[in-house]
């Protein structure tokens, strides 16, 4: 049987280094859409990586931008995908805040050229999508947990930009016949979390303070609830989504919510960093409990002009018609976040140790 | 003396605004893409032509955008330019949301970066609630149907986010339909009363139509440009829905148009599923209460008057026409 064909954007991300991985492992073909950088930004795929000398390779590479329609058009010409997953954006919220119109052409605009390109190619009966929609579209809720049915509220430039993307897919959908479906994804994180989102910012900077390699965590609004969940067991849900009979779009949540607060406190019991919380508002703090060194602040440039206060998933539909559940819980999640931050803290100390240098990527 | 930026002033509502705010004493200028080959029709046939000033600027030009704010100084900016029809963004998608999200974004951007008091006027549209068989209101969730009303959408969020995340007196019209003499004949109303007015002089022509069942709420363009200026006149900045309250179907406007002319619309239209929209919304109803208590707005033409008008206005142009000739 020919093996079925995928395409990925956003494959170095950190759901597109998933999805890869799972894919391949399903016996498919995958491609990927990665951007031209004077750094290498493949680590996260790194591991899947096959030369391209290997024959019946499971990992092709191509260079591209969702910026830009005529790479899209000769790639997904190329290609001719089963399955196209739409994973690459500008994700960032905060960002989304100074670069709104950078935001709004990959991930607005980037969407739509991905959609266009499948149907100018004539690949709309065979080009299956799933695009990355996001819990941010609920924004300022309307209700509480919230479905494939609560309105939208978008509350950035990003939440607007995936507004935007969300509905031209389901257009497609409904104007070309296309199988095209949106995962409405509330926060999923992992290792591979990109460190500069809250998670994944917290477990690293904590590895680090304990280890002596970094002094204070800096962050935003601490009262902020999500609902976070594993990449891994979300990038599952998105090839789900595709094997269905007919297309749809689905909440993927745990259906529980914790704040920053109490990830921070989760991480901080699992590193045996013992923390003592104090103040309120922007004045609060955490101290370390044997130094008594504040290693927790919170610095008001994180605030967002408009916060998302509390963000809850019901993925009711998506168990009930995907048959799917999430398997790892946020206790193991958060483990596994501090667990690879520590391991990477000590090989920086380690070779800090031995002369070498080691650098800390500051925001 | 207030000062006014329209963008996009050589449109059907940009020429009826420039009228409307020279009327009050406003200081106007407009954009278009390039100033030198703009269509000053509509400006002309509402006698404002000479009143207004007209600056080149592409909606997506950030720097150019810039200086037109910096030579036109205005106290409010009307946001009306973008591709504007539902038919053609499933044609032009790109393009579309270019010229509506993009543009407002660039706008918004322009404003949170100059700090200034400058009110914004952002033209939403109706076809952002999608069907809506019970008459939509303000707090209605959107569902656009066509990449025109998504791209609306997106513009509408980015309107209500940058008010809120930056306290920009930005707020969102969301109209339905409203005509005038001066929509171009791509937009079927104007199409219908042109083809029947032609008819009914003896052009022997027919008249082909996509779904004439869809129902829709048509207003007069003179009267919703001043529901958008009331807007920008409140004190706290406010999203309004513009409507006439009253809907009908398409099929009911052709044969009010054909039936001023003594015409039996049935006689001379062709249906024609060559011009139907991939997808189309059946039915779109609106309640305009909110803008009737909170901005005294109230409008006064529905869709029998504004086919009478429409005609009327036709016939007189068609007959300036045959004078000049």
């Amino acid at each position: 049987m020919k093996k079925k064909v995928a395409l990925i954007t956003g494959i170095t991300g950190q759901d597109g280094a998933y999805l890869a991985e799972m894919l391949m492992e399903k016996g498919y073909e995958v491609h990927g859409v990665k951007r031209r950088s004077s750094l290498f930004n493949t680590s996260r795929i790194d591991h899947l990586y096959q030369d391209p000398q290997v024959k019946d390779r499971g990992l092709i590479l191509h260079y591209g931008d969702l910026t830009d329609s005529t790479n899209l058009i000769r790639i997904i010409q190329q290609v001719r995908p089963d399955e196209l997953y739409n994973l690459a954006a500008q994700s960032h919220v905060a960002v989304s805040f100074e670069t709104p119109e950078y935001t709004a052409n990959c991930d607005a605009l980037g969407t739509l050229r991905v959609l266009e390109s499948i149907r100018i190619l004539g690949l709309a009966e065979k080009t299956r999508v799933y695009q990355a929609s996001t819990s941010e579209l609920f924004g300022k809720v309307r209700e509480v947990p919230q479905t494939e049915n609560t309105p939208f509220y978008p509350r950035s430039p990003y939440a607007v930009a995936k507004l935007y993307a969300y509905w031209i897919t389901v257009n497609y959908r409904e104007a070309y016949g296309m199988f095209a479906c949106n995962g409405i994804l509330f926060n999923h994180e992992s290792p591979l979390r990109g460190e500069t989102f809250v998670t994944r910012k917290i477990t690293r900077a904590l590895a680090r303070i304990k280890l002596g390699l970094q002094d204070c965590l800096y962050l935003g609004n601490l009262d902020a609830r999500r609902d976070w969940g594993h990449a891994r067991d979300y990038v599952e849900m998105m090839w789900l989504m595709l094997q269905q009979d007919k297309p749809d779009d689905y909440v993927i949540a745990t259906g529980e919510q914790y704040s920053v607060r109490q990830f921070i406190q989760a991480a901080a019991e699992e590193l045996d960093l013992p923390l003592r919380f104090e103040g309120q508002g922007a004045e609060e703090k955490a101290y370390h409990g044997d130094t008594g060194k504040c290693v927790v602040a919170v610095a008001p440039r994180y605030f967002r002009p408009t916060e998302v206060d509390t963000l809850l998933g019901d993925p009711t539909k998506a168990r009930e018609q995907l048959g799917w559940t999430p398997r790892i819980t946020f206790k193991q999640m958060v483990t596994e976040m501090a667990k690879a931050d520590l391991r990477e803290a000590e090989r920086d100390s380690m070779c800090r140790k031995q002369g070498f240098a080691t650098f800390d990527y500051h925001e | 003396m207030k000062s006014a930026l329209i963008i996009g002033i050589t449109g059907q509502d940009g020429a009826y605004l420039a009228k409307l705010l020279v009327d009050k004493g406003y200081r106007v200028a407009g954009t278009s893409r390039d100033a030198q080959m703009a269509h000053r029709e509509g400006l002309e046939a509402l006698g404002v032509a000479a009143q207004v000033t007209i600056h080149s600027a592409a909606l997506t030009d950030f720097r150019g955008l810039w200086q037109v704010i910096e030579k036109a100084e205005p106290d409010e900016v009307y946001n009306l330019a973008g591709q504007s029809s539902v038919g053609l963004s499933f044609e032009q998608p790109l393009q579309t949301f270019e010229s509506v999200a993009m543009a407002t974004i660039n706008i918004l951007e322009l404003l949170r970066l100059l700090g200034k008091p400058i009110r914004l006027y952002n033209a939403c549209s109706s076809e952002c609630f999608g069907n809506a068989p019970k008459p939509a209101v303000e707090t209605t969730p959107f569902e656009p149907r066509s990449p025109y009303a998504v791209a609306k959408a997106a513009s509408f969020w980015a309107v209500a986010n940058y008010r809120e995340a930056f306290g920009l007196f930005a707020c969102s019209g969301i109209l339905t339909n409203h005509e005038s003499p001066l929509r171009p004949s791509r937009f079927v109303t104007r199409k219908i009363v042109s083809t029947a007015c032609r008819i009914a002089a003896g052009s022997g022509e027919r008249l082909s139509l996509g779904n004439t069942g869809v129902i829709r709420d048509w207003g007069w363009a003179a009267e919703y440009v001043d529901a958008m200026w009331r807007m920008l006149q409140q004190d706290t900045p406010r999203d309004f829905l513009i409507a006439t309250g009253k809907s009908y179907s398409l099929q009911d406007f052709t044969a009010q148009v054909f039936a001023h002319l003594g015409l039996d619309h049935t006689e001379h239209v062709d249906v024609n599923p060559g011009l139907y929209r991939p997808t189309d919304l059946l039915e779109s109803r609106a309640n305009p209460s909110k803008a009737r208590e909170l901005l005294g707005w109230q409008a006064t033409m529905a869709m029998p008057e504004v086919a009478r008008a429409m005609v009327r206005a036709e016939r007189e142009h068609m007959s300036a026409k045959e004078n000049r000739t």
